[in-house]
């Protein structure tokens, strides 16, 4: 198949899927396909549809692809959809995050982390499919291990979790602290 | 009316225990390797006042780290040993130090989530005609409690007691057998009322035997029971291959 054609198809494809489509999938679709070739030409349709500059670019996210507006929209796109806009509580990004950067962990030990009982937040995130249930964990009690999901990488517009920005080294927090003040010692 | 306690508002400022000592130790520009635990403590326990006094929450998180900073104080006022090298690792404040900045480091990670672009926030894909569009066309699924309250009302139109002793019968039917018949008979109907699966002139356990099954059937998702609007009739319908029961045949 000559290459533009192709890239054709690739991007109708991307268009159409309801969620950000895998190069495996496309393979399925395109069995005389190699890996590289696909690959190759989604690069090409990334770079050039970026360089078109409209309203919306083609992205890598949650292992796939897909067309996704422009940032500098959003505020239309809202008054277009009628809808409020995604919002994540302080309480459960911090647990969010506790769990992204130590899955699979249990509700215990984010409890711990946090100081304060995550019961409440833990369900707000099972409720938006950002996290799921994926085991348990073999110790008294058998408790639920928590991860994230493939739509937690969406909703972020992480391509994997190897894309998660990457957690401060201690040093760096230590560092962020002020200096002492002298004479307020106990 | 309802009583001012009851009415209690969950912090928003504050997250948690932790997240009040990081803001008091920002505050007051405290070196975290050197707490100040005697002033710490008393803005500590000042704000929980406060928190009390708003009528907020103070849920029992907040008074264990309030009795650990006490048990920190009275510590640090015993006698240091002289042995230098162990004053290190013998302050008492270390383990809440190292936990104070274990989560300052997830915090600034949420921070950082934030920042990015959010999906349905700052960045929207093509949207499918789904579950948020059409909430008035969705069939509402049944909860338990539900499906108990029609089995009551069947038992109420037949004239039976719910609590009556169970009267037994020589020609019951098992379980399995029952959880066949409710398939086979979905199957060639594709929908019928919850109701209608119960046989005219049934005996008490009987009903209760077609309710079991037809619990057990929602369970293993063979079928579907729905709504086709708040507070209507049950329905049940075929929902794809009965896997679980097809040995059995």
């Amino acid at each position: 198949m000559e290459k533009e054609h192709l890239k054709k198809v690739i991007e109708c494809i991307i268009f159409v899927s309801e969620k950000p489509l895998s190069i495996q999938r496309l393979q399925k679709v395109l069995p005389e396909l190699k890996r590289s070739e696909i690959s190759e030409c989604i690069e090409e349709l990334i770079s050039e549809w970026n360089s078109l500059d409209r309203g919306f670019r083609l992205h890598e996210v949650a292992n796939g692809y897909q067309f996704r507006t422009n940032s500098d929209f959003s505020e239309e796109i809202i008054r277009f959809k009628e809808t409020k806009p995604f919002r994540l509580s302080r309480a459960a990004l911090e647990a969010l995050a506790i769990i992204a950067y130590n899955q699979p962990i249990t509700r215990l030990e984010v409890d711990q982390i946090r100081g304060v009982d995550s019961t409440g937040v833990i369900g707000v995130l099972l409720e938006k499919r950002l996290v799921e249930i994926s085991g348990r964990k073999e110790v008294i009690g058998r408790p639920f291990l928590y991860a994230t999901t493939s739509e937690f990488l969406e909703t972020f517009g992480l391509r994997s979790l190897r894309d998660l920005p990457s957690l401060k080294e201690l040093e760096e927090i230590e560092a962020s602290f002020e200096k002492p003040l002298q004479g307020l010692d106990a | 009316m309802d009583s001012p306690e009851t009415c209690l508002v969950k912090v928003q400022a504050f997250e948690g225990p932790l997240d009040l000592l990081l803001h008091l130790i920002k505050k007051h520009e405290i070196n975290i390797y050197d707490i100040p635990v005697a002033l710490i403590t008393q803005q500590y326990l000042e704000y929980l006042n406060m928190m009390k006094e708003l009528n907020l929450e103070i849920v029992g998180d907040y008074l264990i780290i309030a009795a650990e900073l006490g048990h920190i104080k009275s510590k640090m006022l015993l006698p240091k040993p002289e042995d230098d090298d162990e004053i290190e690792e013998d302050d008492p404040r270390s383990d809440l130090v190292r936990r104070l900045i274990e989560y300052q480091r997830y915090q600034e990670a949420a921070e950082q989530f934030s920042r990015l672009e959010a999906l349905e926030r700052d960045v929207f894909t093509r949207s499918y005609e789904d579950d948020t569009a059409d909430d008035a066309n969705q069939l509402l699924t049944v909860d338990l409690w539900s499906l108990i309250d029609s089995l009551r009302e069947v038992f109420k139109r037949r004239n039976l007691s719910i609590s009556e002793g169970i009267q037994f019968d020589i020609e019951t039917v098992t379980l399995d057998e029952r959880i066949e018949e409710v398939t086979s008979i979905l199957i060639s109907r594709k929908e019928m009322r919850f109701e209608d699966l119960f046989r005219k002139n049934a005996s008490r356990l009987d009903l209760i035997i077609t309710f079991l099954a037809i619990l057990e059937l929602i369970r293993a998702r063979t079928i579907n029971a729905y709504q086709e609007y708040p507070f209507g009739p049950i329905k049940l319908a075929y929902a794809g291959e009965h896997v679980a029961w097809k040995k059995n045949t």
